[in-house]
């Protein structure tokens, strides 16, 4: 097994146009097909929700790390039009995800931190740290 | 400035109280290769980058890793929470138990406080860059080294995303030192 891929000197990602869809990418960590090498596991780890909002969550994290690695890829390919594009589609559709998200199971950003009926929602339990 | 989401970057849900491994794992908060190292250096360097290049690919990835600094945060939260006091004697951590009860604190793997040097600025934004390269393979080796020593899935998992982060932000890094090698080569960079 190539394990060692990121340590090619000429590593050049040229087709970036067969990328992993957001949540393929997420549970590998990784939106960039030639760039993904694993390491002891034969297929990456995939996310088991145990209700309903855990999985609304997931396609929401999904969405977001896609954002994320898009993100740093135009940082320094800030004239590729077609990633730039996928990064305006993925973020669309995350705004939408996280208002439903919001509405059903209370705030992720401080901005919903009131609903609708003017109570503080943003300090109830679970914080993201506690295991469900 | 920064805002706060109420969520992790990647899910943690670990069942099974592991001690001896939370030590370990420790070293990925606060050690040499760890991610408060790794937050703490790009977001220090991106001020003197030459250009917007570099200053966006800094501010982004620094801020990543704080998002990194929070799962380590979670897993060693849950590695720990249901100890006991002689658990965690056993497990090498009484000493933790006494200066800070169950609180984290950021320590390299053998307890050692987390050390300002491991930040590495030299005024210089290839010597910057590629101590950011280097940054990002010692991580993604100590990532392997700690999925060396565990077979718990609900570890093994997150362990697997961050060092595959790695691989990512050394591949970023990488193509920004080319780029201002080039800019170098050209007479567009002092």
């Amino acid at each position: 097994m190539n394990n060692y891929n990121f340590n090619k000197c000429d590593f050049i990602q040229n087709d970036i146009t067969n990328l992993f869809d957001s949540y393929a990418g997420y549970i590998r960590g990784n939106m960039f097909p030639d760039l993904y090498n694993t390491y002891k596991i034969n297929k990456p780890f995939e996310i088991v929700p145990m209700n309903k909002q855990a999985e609304d969550l997931t396609y929401i994290n999904a969405l977001c790390f896609a954002i994320n690695d898009l993100n740093l890829y135009l940082d320094i390919f800030p004239n590729n039009k077609e990633i730039a594009n996928l990064f305006k589609q993925y973020e669309e559709e995350k705004e939408e995800a996280l208002k439903n998200y919001e509405k059903n199971y209370g705030p992720i950003c401080i901005d919903n931190a009131v609903n609708k009926n003017n109570e503080w929602e943003w300090i109830k339990n679970p914080w993201p740290w506690e295991n469900k | 400035m920064w805002k706060y989401e109420k969520k992790l970057a990647f899910p943690i849900n670990i069942t099974k109280k592991d001690l001896k491994l939370a030590k370990y794992i420790m070293t990925q908060y606060g050690g040499p290769a760890g991610e408060l190292a790794a937050a703490w250096q790009y977001l220090d360097q991106r001020y003197c980058m030459p250009d917007e290049k570099g200053k966006a690919l800094l501010t982004d990835i620094g801020t990543e890793e704080l998002g990194h600094v929070e799962m380590i945060s979670a897993m060693l939260y849950q590695l720990t929470k249901d100890a006991t006091i002689e658990e965690m004697e056993k497990a090498g951590l009484g000493s933790n138990y006494a200066q800070f009860g169950k609180d984290l604190f950021p320590a390299d793997a053998f307890g050692n406080p987390f050390n300002m040097t491991y930040i590495k600025v030299a005024g210089d934004c290839i010597a910057n860059i590629e101590s950011d390269m280097g940054a990002e393979q010692r991580a993604r080796a100590t990532y392997e080294h700690l999925m060396d020593l565990t077979d718990d899935p609900d570890v093994l998992a997150p362990l697997a995303f961050l060092r595959q982060r790695e691989i990512i932000h050394y591949q970023r890094f990488k193509e920004l030192r080319d780029y201002y090698l080039k800019k170098k080569e050209n007479g567009e960079l002092k």
